[in-house]
C-alpha cells in the first residue's frame, strides 16, 4: 500500500486517540518499520492534536494540583514508589489531604482494622457468655445451699418420726 | 517552581522526569494539566471524577515515565492523552445516570464541535467508540450490523476527523 494513501486513511489520528483495532496496530507497526517517513507523519498528527487540546485547555482547580503534588510527594517519600516499568503488586489507599487534616495509611491497616473489631466482637461475646454462665452456677449453688440448710434442718426431724413410728 | 525550568524542552523534561526531579514533575502538571483536564472533561460530564482522572494521570505518569520511549509515541502529550482516556472511560457513568447539576458544560469541546458534524451512523460509532471505549464488536451488536461494516464507519469517521484537524490545525 502506498504511504500517502495509508496515512489518509486515518490511521495515525485512530493510533493516536487509542481506537486502532489489534490487527491494525501489527499493520500499523510494519508499516512503521518499512517506511521511516512515517515517524515524521506520525509527530505532525500528534502535534497537531496536542495543539487542538491546548485551544481547548481548561484550567483544573486549585486542589487538583494539590492532591496531585501529594501523591509526587508520596511517591517520592517511598509510599508507594518503585522504579522502572514494573507494576507494583500492590495498592495503598491514598486519602488526600484537605488543610492538613488528613493522613495517609497502607491499606494493611485495614486487614488489621477488621480483626481488632472481629477479635473485640468475640470477647465481648465470650464476656457475656460467661457472665451468664457465671450467674447461672451461682444462681443453682444458691438453691443448692438452700435445699442442702432445709435438708439439714428437718432432718433430725424427720428421723426421729420414722424412729417412733417404727 | 523553578522559572529557569519553565521554557526547558520535551526531551530535558522526560530526561529530568526519569531522574526524579520533583520540579520536573510540577512543571509537567503545569504544562499538560489544562489539555487534559479539556479532554477529560469532554469524556466523564461530572467535575469531581474528571478531577480525579487528573490525579490518576499525572501520578501514573511520574511512576511509568520510563516506559515512555517504548511507547511508540512522538510527544508526551499523546501517551499522557491515551492514558487520559483510558482512565476517564473507566471513571465514566452512563449518561442516564447523571443529573443536570453536576454536568459540566462540555458542548464545546474539539472532538464533540468534531463528531455533531457527521451523519449520524459515523456520529453514533465515532462517540461509542471514542466517548465510551466500546469495541467494534459491542457496537456492531447493538447497531444490529456486521463488525466489517462498524469498521468501514468509524474509518470514514476518521478520514474526516483527519480533515478536520488539517483545516484548523495544519
Amino acid at each position: 500500500m502506498e504511504l500517502k494513501t495509508y496515512i489518509e486513511t486515518g490511521i495515525i489520528e485512530s493510533y493516536v486517540l487509542g481506537l486502532i483495532s489489534d490487527v491494525e496496530a501489527e499493520e500499523f507497526q510494519l508499516m512503521r518499520k518499512l517506511y521511516s517517513e512515517l515517524e515524521t507523519e506520525i509527530e505532525v498528527v500528534e502535534r497537531r492534536i496536542e495543539r487542538a487540546a491546548f485551544d481547548e485547555a481548561v484550567l483544573p482547580p486549585v486542589q487538583v494540583k494539590e492532591r496531585v503534588l501529594q501523591s509526587f510527594r508520596w511517591e517520592a517519600g517511598g509510599g508507594g514508589a518503585f522504579a522502572g516499568d514494573v507494576p507494583p503488586n500492590y495498592t495503598f489507599i491514598n486519602i488526600q489531604p484537605k488543610n492538613n487534616d488528613h493522613i495517609m495509611v497502607h491499606k494493611y491497616w485495614r486487614i488489621f482494622f477488621i480483626f481488632i473489631v472481629l477479635l473485640a466482637k468475640i470477647l465481648l461475646f465470650l464476656s457475656i457468655f460467661y457472665f451468664l454462665k457465671y450467674a447461672q452456677i451461682k444462681e443453682q449453688r444458691t438453691g443448692f445451699n438452700f435445699r442442702q440448710t432445709s435438708t439439714e434442718q428437718y432432718a433430725p426431724n424427720i428421723s426421729s418420726e420414722n424412729n417412733f413410728t417404727i | 517552581m523553578r522559572r529557569d525550568l519553565a521554557h526547558i524542552g520535551e526531551q530535558a523534561l522526560i530526561d529530568r522526569l526519569m531522574a526524579g526531579d520533583p520540579v520536573a514533575k510540577e512543571l509537567l502538571y503545569d504544562r499538560y494539566a489544562g489539555a487534559l483536564y479539556g479532554v477529560a472533561i469532554q469524556l466523564v460530564p461530572v467535575r469531581s471524577r474528571a478531577d480525579d482522572v487528573i490525579v490518576r494521570v499525572f501520578t501514573w505518569a511520574v511512576q511509568h515515565i520510563g516506559s515512555y520511549r517504548t511507547s511508540g509515541y512522538q510527544t508526551l502529550f499523546s501517551w499522557l492523552l491515551r492514558k487520559t482516556r483510558e482512565f476517564a472511560i473507566k471513571e465514566a457513568i452512563p449518561d442516564n445516570a447523571l443529573g443536570g447539576a453536576e454536568l459540566v458544560k462540555n458542548e464545546e469541546g474539539v472532538l464533540k464541535r468534531f463528531y455533531v458534524c457527521l451523519p449520524t451512523t459515523e456520529q453514533q460509532v465515532f462517540r461509542l467508540c471514542y466517548f465510551k471505549g466500546l469495541s467494534i464488536t459491542t457496537i456492531a451488536r447493538m447497531m444490529g450490523t456486521s463488525e466489517g461494516h462498524v469498521n468501514e464507519i468509524l474509518k470514514v469517521a476518521m478520514i474526516a476527523f483527519r480533515k478536520f484537524l488539517l483545516d484548523n490545525w495544519n
